[in-house]
């Protein structure tokens, strides 16, 4: 049984404990057996106080026992009636490795209060009504182990309570509570191991054909998941969209211990046609005995080193340094892998490690690739996926891979690769449970998340589970210690470093930052069944939210160097916003470690993490932030922001949108904004900014607009129905900027929805803080009022407002609804069902601040009109994007397209 | 009827010219094909020999020149052991032939037709050493030549070899095309041949017999290639293969046709960290290795078939050796892909392809594609290589010996 205080070790998956059970477990000396718990999604952001009741989990104590000795110091108290979180768990029990995907749920949303009631009447939702079993949110995880140390596996299934969840009586109703429990698996381990299963933990395993699994596996990868596939050439990661309607069909080769080929005509459709027995176990298993590595990683990682040209013949040994080019081999072509060791003179021990394994690996990659490309061409199929736990991302393999498809398919097949490679087996087993309403995700219901280990372990388990926070922040600061040093910025590595060059030898990539050279580069996946696609999108298909290429690696370099110097002031806002405690110290600088360390992971290799935007990378900063429990880093400056704004008085339209613009230079995400701040109060820099504010702005569409909103002559255009309005910053920016323009469009009887972050990002205002935002201007301006109440936003500080204010109830409303993300950035694939909703009404939106109109954004093309506002505020974005300096304004208008 | 003569070298009749020599320097071997004639000699006159040459008489009336009577002679050399090769060509005077007709005297330049990779890389040595030009044939040309010449010329040349029983096959010369020719040397070359001349290069792998040599050498203490083919006849591939039963607790996966003793990875079972390399006997890591190797083969030789259409599937070059496991293995691999429908056949001259084929290439030497076909009709000629197939190892093919066969061409 894993006993939590245990010295830290590492669990990858993002665990996430809620800071209530770290006092109960330190609180009273006693370590409660109920990680499950701990799974739950970060309580939802709002309120003042990260300690609010509410978010602490329920614990059921009732048969409530301590585990073995009264007098040991650290009893294991069972909770036998604490429901856990975890809800399916799947193996794929292979010939080398065991492969877990597991699930966990979601604590639901508190959808109770108030406000989001009167919305959702509102706007017409109504809960769940849309299925005939709701899908259940939460997340994915993926863990392997190595089959030959089984009871690893068992002790981590048996310590996380997995194999108790697959009894969840939303999807097992028809099954009768008792210990009979049954977990999906595949992979001939499933036979294999039935007996210990049953004995160890008392399930059974329900075994679920292996190439039914692994196709179930692939297509919903390459269905569900944004850029799951690759190509990888010479040393350069390409992401593939694929499109859904054009996937089928393909060939699958599955890399385990031996080689499966696949033919792939639909769901359940399928069929066998090939397969090697020269595979990852032929690697292994030779490397094994010609090398002294004691693990495949390891050997693997020998590889990086090596120089294949001691050990393989090549065509110019052959022909004495020259080509044979009449028929296409070049000098450096392998005529013979281990055609060198023929020699006499050299015996096994001669020969550099690394050179084995390299000429090892090259050999059984390209064999493959070519096994491969015969197949595809027998069926006509032009895309090869690979996957299977052989690739484990390593460049060189993929490489060599997609040389040998490319050079005999003479660029008519390409070879691609899945981020999820080595799990689509127990993916498949994992689909394979009935009524988990999986099989309906679409692409933009889940998002990848990747938790503080996934630099250095990339999904590598190491012992036991991580308890809880104080454990997470202990492994980071040993780890560090250990002597892998993180310095930020990163020194930017040159591209293409792992290049193949056609069967050249990998340039070695120097000092690698990760404990081992075949990171999995998966993160744990979350399913909100409740995004949607913005509906307003003039072309889903096309859109890319991502403004700046983070591909180009001067750009890369740039905004890499941006976010590591603004590290220590961002981890100095987050320590002040919860008082500068001692804690919060040591949980600032475990962020800033692990943000780091994320940073220079990507940078090493910008792909680790799927495609990489801007957007991603912003949004990363603050899923850092959050786990390490920074609630609202920004909440200190936000609140100094509020009270010192006020509500603008009447003014026209210009002057509303000069308003936007200038307060939109209250930024902490921004450099240049924290620097001005230091020199003068918020009027007196909103004042100089409005100053500022002459005509013509950079980007100037401003009388469009104005004659959209006004007519010319005696046209008199009917106004908006109704306006999104996307809010940026908390503060100065909402109150001076954005609710000035909201009352305005309220004034005309456009109906406003104020769409905030659902989560706290930089000092983004949140869907929770806006109600309370809007109230307090509420007291100072009737229109506001009066809309708010229609809208529902007052519902309580209605008491508190003048009385009789009742008359006049036929106030257009002004909303407030989430966005479903919790980043600067925008990415409208994924909005919150609610935010969904408002948009099909509305044929105005306004998109303000640089993350949602610039960033991201400031090429989407809408359905309806639409109004990009930012001041930018950053000199090398400014030259990029519109041609001109820091502080200059965008004032973008696009009618409906 | 005597049909070949088996003589050591150094034995051989003094008087014998050499007419014609050709190399074939691969990265591993080197081959020899020399022809002689035996100028009143009778030992050939027997009846096949003087029917034929009276049946050329009356089809070949016109020709311009003679077909000679002789033999060609095959003999090999290890790579890197060429210095044995140079003193035999040398004491052998087999270079004196060269493309000077017979008696006359050796001149400054003699040109010998060479293929292989080392045709290039020794052309220096040649020439320094035996003051010798090599004029360097294309090697796929000379495979190609070779293989047609063997295919149409020599009777029982092609056979099948499976369950152990090995068959010759009767080739129509009106249908020898097209077929896949594999030629197993270091590396493996596969040729889709169409006809004389009529080819291409379609595939080929790295993974050959330079591949089973040098892993083997690692893995195991073995001194020579033949050693280690040996070993393999004692193994048990099961010890260090991952079976398709191993992963599945013993049972089938019958679902997709795999049966428990398939092999799922080859060596897959060696990533078990209980043993080490000493711990497993060098008899069962042979048998494995060349499982592998020759399945791999197998596979990928069918592969290519299958997509040009090709029925037949010829395997030469020396990694066969004759050995009846590895041609097995490539035999049940073909035969298992391609669920009966292709066949693998294997060469009595497997290795000598290249070098005949060079040898193919000497203008005038009455050998010529038109001139065999013509005679392998009327006179169908025979070699004889002993009785290889069934007893690979009885000596014949140890380093520095070399087997001679006599093709009577006359």
């Amino acid at each position: 049984m894993a006993n939590l205080t245990e010295d830290p070790v590492l669990e990858i998956n993002g665990i996430k404990v809620k800071e209530e059970d770290t006092n109960l477990a330190i609180d009273n000396k006693v370590v409660v057996r109920e990680e499950g718990q701990g799974e739950r999604d970060m309580s939802p952001p709002g309120g003042n106080s990260i300690h609010r009741s509410g978010s602490r989990p329920q614990l059921d104590l009732s048969k409530a026992a301590i585990e073995g000795n009264f007098e040991e110091k650290d009893p294991i108290i069972l909770l036998p009636n604490q429901s856990d979180d975890i809800s399916h768990l799947a193996v794929d029990l292979g010939g080398s490795l065991i492969k877990l995907v597991y699930f966990s749920r979601h604590e639901d949303r508190s959808s109770n209060d108030k406000r989001k009631k009167t919305l959702k009447e509102r706007l017409g939702i109504s809960n769940g009504s849309r299925r005939s079993y709701p899908i259940l949110g939460g997340r994915l995880h993926f863990v392997k182990f190595e089959t030959n140390k089984i009871n690893e596996c068992l002790d981590f299934i048996s310590s996380k309570q997995l194999h108790c969840g697959g009894m969840d009586s939303r999807w097992h109703s028809e099954l009768p509570a008792d210990n009979n429990a049954v977990i999906k698996a595949t992979g001939g381990g499933a036979y294999k191991f039935a007996d210990l299963f049953k004995e160890r933990l008392g399930v059974s395993l329900d075994k679920e054909d292996e190439m039914d699994c692994l196709v179930a596996g692939a297509n919903f990868l390459l269905k569900a998941i944004r850029h799951e596939a690759f190509t990888h050439m010479e040393g350069h990661k390409e992401f593939v969209q694929i499109d859904h309607n054009d996937l089928f069909p393909y060939l699958l080769v599955n890399i385990g211990s031996g080689v499966s080929m696949i033919k792939v005509d639909g769901d359940g459709k399928f069929q066998r046609v090939s397969g090697t027995n020269v595979g990852g176990g032929t690697y292994w298993g030779l490397g094994r005995l010609l090398t002294k590595c004691k693990s495949f990683d390891e050997l693997l990682e020998l590889s990086q080193r090596g120089d294949n040209r001691t050990i393989d013949m090549l065509v110019g040994d052959i022909y004495g340094g020259m080509d044979y080019s009449k028929i296409g081999l070049s000098a450096s072509t392998i005529a013979s892998s281990f055609g060198k060791a023929i020699s006499e003179n050299k015996e096994l021990e001669d020969y550099r490690p690394e050179d084995i394994s390299l000429s090892l690996l090259r050999m059984i990659s390209y064999n493959i690739g070519q096994i491969s490309y015969l197949n595809a061409l027998r069926f006509g199929l032009k895309r090869i996926f690979f996957g299977g736990f052989f690739i484990r991302g390593h460049a060189y393999t993929m490489d060599t891979i997609s040389f040998a498809v490319q050079f005999w398919s003479k660029g008519e097949a390409q070879a691609m690769f899945l981020r999820h490679e080595g799990f689509l087996g127990a993916l498949g087993a994992f689909m394979s449970y009935e009524k988990h309403g999986l099989d309906d995700l679409m692409v933009h219901q889940l998002v990848e998340r990747f938790p503080m280990g996934a630099p250095y372990t990339g999904g590598k388990i190491h012992g036991p589970p991580l308890g809880d926070l104080n454990e997470k922040i202990s492994w980071m600061e040993k780890f560090v210690r250990k002597g892998t040093e993180i310095t930020a910025p990163v020194p930017m590595a040159p591209n293409g470093t792992t290049g193949l060059g056609g069967f050249e030898v990998p340039s070695s990539k120097g000092e690698t930052l990760r404990s081992d050279a075949s990171a999995l580069n998966i993160g744990v996946l979350h399913l909100v069944p409740t995004l949607e696609v913005f509906p307003l999108l003039a072309d889903p298909k096309t859109y890319e939210p991502n403004t700046i290429d983070l591909a180009d690696p001067s750009e890369l370099e740039y905004w890499f160097t941006v976010l590591s110097e603004h590290l220590p002031d961002l981890v100095d806002k987050a320590v002040a916003s919860e008082g500068r405690t001692e804690d919060a110290k040591r949980r600032g600088d475990a962020f800033a470690r692990a943000f780091s360390a994320h940073l220079a992971r990507l940078m090493e290799e910008p792909a680790a993490y799927g495609k990489l935007g801007l957007a991603n990378l912003l949004e990363l900063r603050e899923e850092c932030l959050r786990e390490f429990h920074f609630v609202d880093a920004y909440r200190s400056i936000k609140q100094r922001l509020t009270m010192e704004g006020q509500c603008g008085h009447e003014a026209r339209l210009l002057t509303l949108i000069e308003g936007v613009l200038a307060a939109n230079i209250f930024d902490w995400g921004s450099r240049a904004c924290v620097d001005l701040y230091h020199k003068g109060t918020i009027i007196e820099i909103y004042r100089m900014s409005r100053n500022k504010m002459q005509r013509p702005w950079r980007v100037d569409n401003f009388d469009v607009f104005k004659e959209r909103m006004f007519g010319s002559g005696d046209r008199k255009p009917p106004p908006h129905r109704r306006a999104l309005l996307f809010v940026d910053n908390s503060g100065a920016d909402i109150v001076l900027g954005m609710l000035p323009l909201a009352r305005e469009l309220l004034r005309r009887g456009t109906e406003v929805v104020l769409v905030a972050n659902s989560l706290p990002a930089l000092n983004d205002v949140t869907a929770m803080e806006l109600p309370d935002i809007v109230a307090e201007a509420a007291k100072h301006c009737d229109i506001l009022r009066r809309a708010a109440e229609a809208g529902g936003l007052l519902v309580d500080a209605m008491i508190n407002t003048l009385d009789g204010s009742k008359e006049n109830s036929s106030s257009v409303p002004l909303m407030v609804v989430e966005n479903g993300c919790g980043s600067p950035c925008i990415d409208l694939r994924q909005v919150s069902s609610e935010l969904a909703a408002a948009a099909k009404d509305a044929d105005l939106i306004i998109l303000e601040g640089m993350g949602r109109s610039l960033h991201t954004n400031y090429n989407a093309r809408f359905k309806c009109d639409a109004l990009k506002l930012a001041m930018v505020k950053n000199q090398r974005l400014a030259e990029k994007l519109i041609k001109g300096n820091i502080y200059d304004c965008v004032c973008r208008y696009e009618p409906a397209s | 009827m005597d049909l070949g003569e088996f003589q050591i070298p150094g034995n051989s009749d003094p008087n014998q010219k050499t007419s014609h020599l050709s190399l074939d320097i691969g990265g591993s071997l080197i081959k020899l094909v020399y022809f002689s004639t035996n100028d009143g000699d009778d030992d050939d006159d027997d009846e096949l020999g003087r029917s034929g040459k009276e049946s050329v008489g009356v089809s070949n009336g016109n020709r311009s020149f003679p077909v000679l009577k002789g033999r060609l002679h095959f003999s090999k050399f290890e790579t890197r052991k060429i210095n044995d090769c140079l003193d035999f060509i040398q004491t052998q005077r087999l270079h004196i032939g060269g493309c000077q007709r017979l008696g006359a005297l050796p001149i400054e330049k003699t040109i010998i037709k060479a293929t292989g990779g080392g045709a290039y890389k020794y052309a220096d040595l040649f020439k320094e050493k035996l003051g010798i030009c090599l004029d360097k044939e294309d090697e796929m040309d000379c495979l190609v030549a070779g293989a047609n010449f063997l295919l149409k010329a020599v009777h029982q040349e092609a056979f099948t070899y499976l369950d152990g029983k090995k068959e010759f096959v009767q080739i129509d010369h009106n249908d020898l095309y097209p077929y896949l020719l594999v030629n197993i040397g270091s590396g493996v070359s596969m040729i889709k041949v169409e006809g004389d001349g009529k080819f291409e290069r379609v595939s080929g792998t790295n993974v050959g017999g330079g591949t089973f040599w040098g892993l083997g050498r690692l893995l195991t203490k073995c001194k020579s290639f033949d050693e280690l083919l040996e070993l393999s006849h004692q193994g048990n591939n099961r010890v260090i293969d991952m079976l398709v039963g191993d992963i599945y607790g013993g049972t089938d996966y019958s679902k997709v046709g795999l049966s428990s003793t398939t092999i799922a990875s080859s060596f897959g079972k060696a990533i078990s960290d209980k043993k080490e390399l000493q711990d497993y006997q060098p008899e069962d890591i042979a048998r494995s290795l060349l499982r592998m190797i020759s399945n791999n083969i197998g596979q990928i030789a069918y592969l290519n078939a299958l997509r040009f259409g090709l029925k037949r599937i010829f395997f030469g070059g020396f990694f066969i050796r004759g050995h009846a496991y590895t041609m097995d293995t490539i035999a049940v691999a073909v035969d298992f892909w391609s669920k009966g429908e292709a066949k693998a056949m294997f060469l009595r001259h497997e290795g000598f392809l290249g070098a005949l084929g060079a040898f193919m290439s000497y203008e005038k030497h009455g050998l010529d594609d038109s001139m065999i076909h013509h005679l392998t009709q009327k006179f169908p000629m025979s070699s004889l290589v002993g009785d290889k197939i069934c007893s690979p190892l009885n000596g014949e093919l140890n380093d520095n010996e070399s087997i001679e066969c006599s093709v009577y061409a006359s």
